[in-house]
């Protein structure tokens, strides 16, 4: 154990971390509480006084309880099944369904709107079977497309919470179930007085984390022109941000809301730690069902994936389009879009931007997270399990808080300004937002790898002669491989596809990442829609080839997405 | 090859004392056994000399040289784990060539080397085959290799065949001395296997909260245990307490509820006042049934195991205590449960220990 080692990365990840998270957060803040004469809250007041504000953060509130409530609604069931019963292809469906968290929900949303829109896909198939009257048609993203937007973040979030549920359910041991059983409780009591309480923590930690997300969703109501809501707003408002104080009200505002859900739902999980549930004996039997039953269990995974990956089936469909509007098919297919959409000035250096900037900052969170899970893991010092808490705390910071710290730091005379330079190139800032943000999930993967290890195999090469480095290169790294490349995947998918700080950071057309591209071919008349699709599959593509590749990388190590 | 010596090492875990002021001279060549109850302590002096816990306070050095503050990777000291350790992502070959990889040790001569470890530990042939396809034992052995390969300054095992099935357990012994002798290899040897040190080691350390509480040959610690811990944990014993009656040389007579008893004392050192408290100690095979004798006493048989090479008797005494009894080569059946009996040990077999 090298306590020097511990110590010295602790105090340089410390540092990084006050760099690029606390200070730019403690911007924001500093923006949004201090005039010239010191604190003030007449920011705040400014906002709350402003009905179009209240209005906007009401709606973001909205938009994360029912978010949260729907990713619930799908997650949990799956989950349960999942748990307790054994039906056909579940390996792979179990994988499958974790999938739409990797598509980009922004990009789906175009395909939601040519499926579900007043000229939609739906619409025209129901007026074409006479169910419909074409004069007065339904708009199914309801009044300010409140819903579409619930509908996509539920369809992409919703793993988050399978992921956490399912974890919760396999630490929960199988005896108490038993016992409730043995004492005369019916299945569905059972559910409601034993599992459903167990399973509280997961249910907490996977919801806090959905329930930000979607709060602070810029990319899917952009898409939708749902502008009464607050990250819209903040968005809209950098145009003047110079000398405008309320955007940042607004973020410090979202950011206290955060923080709070993330403190709160810490709190429920530290709570019930002290009931220190046992660890379960033996492995929960899954029971084998009905024929009928089992496949029905089949069918429901099957449904899930596809209904969630629907929305990127329509954006597949509008890639090819020649013409949608108001049918339910395109009227012709062809490839056309994409050599026009490679054609375009905006795709082709956006897809190499988001390259750079995506694997530039899964580069950093692996290094980072390395060391840092080492600490964790395998020192004993001080001050560990504060670093433990210190990097997860960019799940409780909206993008959008970050994104606005960093604006206002890069602007001319401040301290950032040396990273983008005169000619505002934001690639450094964009690697190192994208890197704190995601840095949580890759930390956890090496944690969970190391944990797993046995530490007397580094021992026992550090016993033969091997240093630190040499037993992490040769041994630890080997061993927890698979772990930590499922967690760079993760750092990387989210990357590619990250909306809030690359809308927000990238000003000029030649830094900007696919993101930024996309929403900017979405706003073009004519054919805009549709090249934006075929940037957003190329994205999916290039999304779709690096995880395949991780995973044949990883696979021959065994068990990549385990997580 | 060199000694190794451990100076007045204290260990603590926050506020909990692992190893409180141990002192060792452990000489070249030697078997050395740690010996003791799980939490004695025995583990963490382990970890200590191989480097990979750090002492609060004291010194450790390797012959001349001071490896107290030395990292576990500069010390060659190759150790063999409880779980043997092995990396399931590399062959038993490339476990073995390891640390003479570390070591930039030329490819060739790395070939050699791994070849004549795995003769040794009887693995020929295996070099290429996954850690995940031996049996228990073949990975025993795979570990071994591994840590001797690099012709360590000293060899440390913790535990080494705790893994092991009972038959194996006998067989590993012999072969783990044989091969630390032929290397003239200095070991530390971890165990609670009171049977295992007794059978292998030159030499042993009797470990008991944090402390030696004795040091000595098998022999030493067997025949002249110096307290009723070391003579309880180190095989069995009778132990009957009472107050010394008179010290006559190293002759102690000690009162006891079954009378008076002459023994031997166990330390040299000790030269007890008339009154003071003291513990009797007879190992069950120092008794027998007889008249002659200066431990001579009446007894009711309460139980009888026949095991074969002995039998087994828990007699009663007059005060309700019991004493065991193990009679070798018994013949057929002559004392049965209920019966009364009389007992006999000779004054050189019995031990009186400081309370």
């Amino acid at each position: 154990m090298n306590k020097t080692l511990a110590y010295t990365i602790t105090a340089l990840v410390g540092t990084v971390f006050a760099v690029f998270f606390i200070y730019p957060v403690a911007m924001v803040l500093k923006q949004a509480f201090m005039n010239d004469e010191g604190f003030t809250l007449s920011y705040l007041a400014a906002v709350f006084e402003n009905e179009i504000y209240v209005e906007g953060l009401w709606n973001a509130f909205l938009l994360g309880i029912t978010s949260t409530l729907a990713s619930l609604f799908i997650a949990f069931p799956l989950a349960l099944i999942g748990h307790r019963y054994l039906f056909p292809f579940k390996k792979s469906l179990s994988a499958l369904i974790l999938i739409p968290l990797v598509l980009p929900p922004f990009v789906g949303a175009v395909g939601v709107k040519h499926i579900l829109g007043v000229e939609g896909s739906l619409n025209a198939l129901l007026q074409s079977l006479g169910m419909m009257d074409p004069a007065a048609p339904v708009d199914w993203l309801g009044d300010g497309r409140f819903w579409g937007v619930v509908i996509m973040n539920a369809l992409h979030l919703y793993p988050i919470l399978y992921m956490n549920v399912a974890a919760a359910l396999s630490q929960l041991d199988p005896a108490m179930e038993q016992a409730a059983e043995n004492l005369g409780c019916p299945p569905w009591k059972r559910l409601l007085k034993i599992t459903l309480p167990l399973c509280m923590p997961g249910i907490f930690a996977g919801g806090a984390i959905v329930f930000i997300w979607s709060f602070t969703e810029l990319g899917v109501p952009l898409v939708f022109d749902y502008t009464r809501v607050a990250p819209v707003q903040i968005y809209d408002g950098i145009k003047d941000l110079s000398n405008n104080p309320i955007p940042y009200a607004l973020v410090a505002v979202m950011l206290i809301v955060s923080g709070l859900i993330f403190g709160i739902s810490k709190r429920i999980l530290g709570k019930s730690e002290h009931g220190s549930t046992p660890r379960p004996k033996g492995k929960a039997s899954e029971k084998p069902l009905s024929r009928g039953k089992s496949w029905a269990c089949t069918l429901l995974f099957f449904a899930v994936f596809f209904i969630s990956s629907l929305p990127h089936a329509g954006v597949v469909l509008l890639s090819l389009a020649h013409g949608w509007y108001g049918t339910v098919f395109p009227e012709a297919l062809g490839m056309a879009n994409y050599s026009e959409a490679l054609g375009h000035p905006l795709v082709v250096p956006s897809i190499q931007n988001s390259l750079l900037y995506a694997s530039m900052s899964t580069l950093v969170d692996v290094i980072l997270g390395l060391a840092i899970a080492w600490v964790i893991v395998r020192s004993t010092i001080w001050g560990r399990t504060l670093l433990d808490t210190l990097v997860m705390l960019p799940l409780a910071v909206p993008g959008l808080v970050l994104a606005f710290g960093y604006l206002a730091l890069s602007q001319k005379g401040e301290a950032f300004h040396f990273l983008v330079g005169d000619s505002m190139n934001p690639t450094l800032l964009l690697i190192a937002a994208y890197a704190v943000r995601r840095l949580p999930y890759v930390v956890r993967a090496a944690v969970a790898g190391l944990q797993q290890s046995n530490p007397a195999l580094e021992e026992a090469a550090s016993s033969l002669g091997a240093s630190p480095i040499r037993s992490l290169r040769r041994v630890s790294l080997p061993l927890i491989g698979a772990s930590v490349t499922a967690g760079a995947i993760l750092a990387f998918a989210f990357a590619m596809l990250e909306v809030s700080d690359s809308l927000i950071l990238a000003q000029q057309a030649e830094h900007y990442p696919i993101t930024k591209a996309i929403y900017s071919l979405l706003s073009i008349l004519g054919n805009g829609p549709e090249l934006a699709s075929a940037l957003g599959v190329w994205a999916m593509v290039f999304l779709a080839i690096s995880i395949i590749g991780a995973v044949i990388i990883g696979g021959k190590k065994g068990g990549l997405f385990r997580m | 090859m060199a000694g190794i010596s451990v100076k007045n090492l204290d260990k603590y875990y926050g506020q909990v004392q692992a190893l409180s002021d141990v002192s060792l001279d452990i000489t070249e060549g030697e078997l050395f056994f740690l010996l003791g109850a799980s939490g004695c302590g025995k583990t963490t002096l382990l970890r200590c000399i191989a480097g990979l816990e750090e002492p609060t306070a004291g010194g450790i050095h390797f012959g001349e040289r001071d490896v107290t503050k030395l990292p576990a990777f500069k010390r060659e000291a190759a150790m063999v784990f409880q779980s043997y350790a092995l990396w399931p992502h590399m062959t038993v070959g490339q476990n073995v060539a390891f640390g003479l990889e570390e070591r930039k040790v030329p490819k060739n001569e790395i070939k050699q080397r791994v070849g004549e470890a795995l003769k040794m530990v009887h693995l020929d042939g295996y070099a290429d085959r996954g850690v995940d396809q031996m049996s228990g034992g073949q990975q025993q052995r795979v570990a071994l290799a591994r840590a001797l390969v690099v012709k360590p300054q000293c060899l440390l095992l913790d535990e080494p065949l705790s893994n092991l099935d009972a038959q194996l357990r006998l067989e590993m012994r012999s072969e783990i001395r044989r091969i630390v002798k032929e290397n003239g290899l200095t070991a530390v040897y971890v165990t609670h296997d009171q049977e295992e040190a007794l059978a292998m080691a030159d030499r042993m350390a009797v470990l008991d909260k944090g402390q030696i509480c004795q040091l000595g040959t098998p022999e030493e610690i067997y025949r002249t245990p110096r307290s009723a811990h070391v003579a309880s944990f180190i095989g069995e014993t009778n132990l009957i307490e009472g107050t010394v009656f008179e010290l006559k040389g190293d002759t102690v007579i000690v009162e006891t509820p079954l009378g008076k008893v002459t023994g031997l004392r166990s330390d040299p050192h000790w030269t007890p006042e008339p009154g003071a408290l003291a513990k009797v100690s007879i190992r069950p095979e120092c008794l027998a049934f007889g008249s002659e004798g200066s431990f001579h006493m009446k007894a009711v048989v309460k139980s009888r195991v026949y095991l074969g090479s002995e039998a087994r008797y828990v007699l009663s005494m007059p005060d309700e205590s019991t004493l065991q009894l193990s009679e070798h080569n018994p013949g057929m059946q002559t004392i049965s449960e209920g019966d009364d009996v009389s007992l006999v040990a000779t004054q050189e077999n019995i031990l009186i220990l400081e309370k």
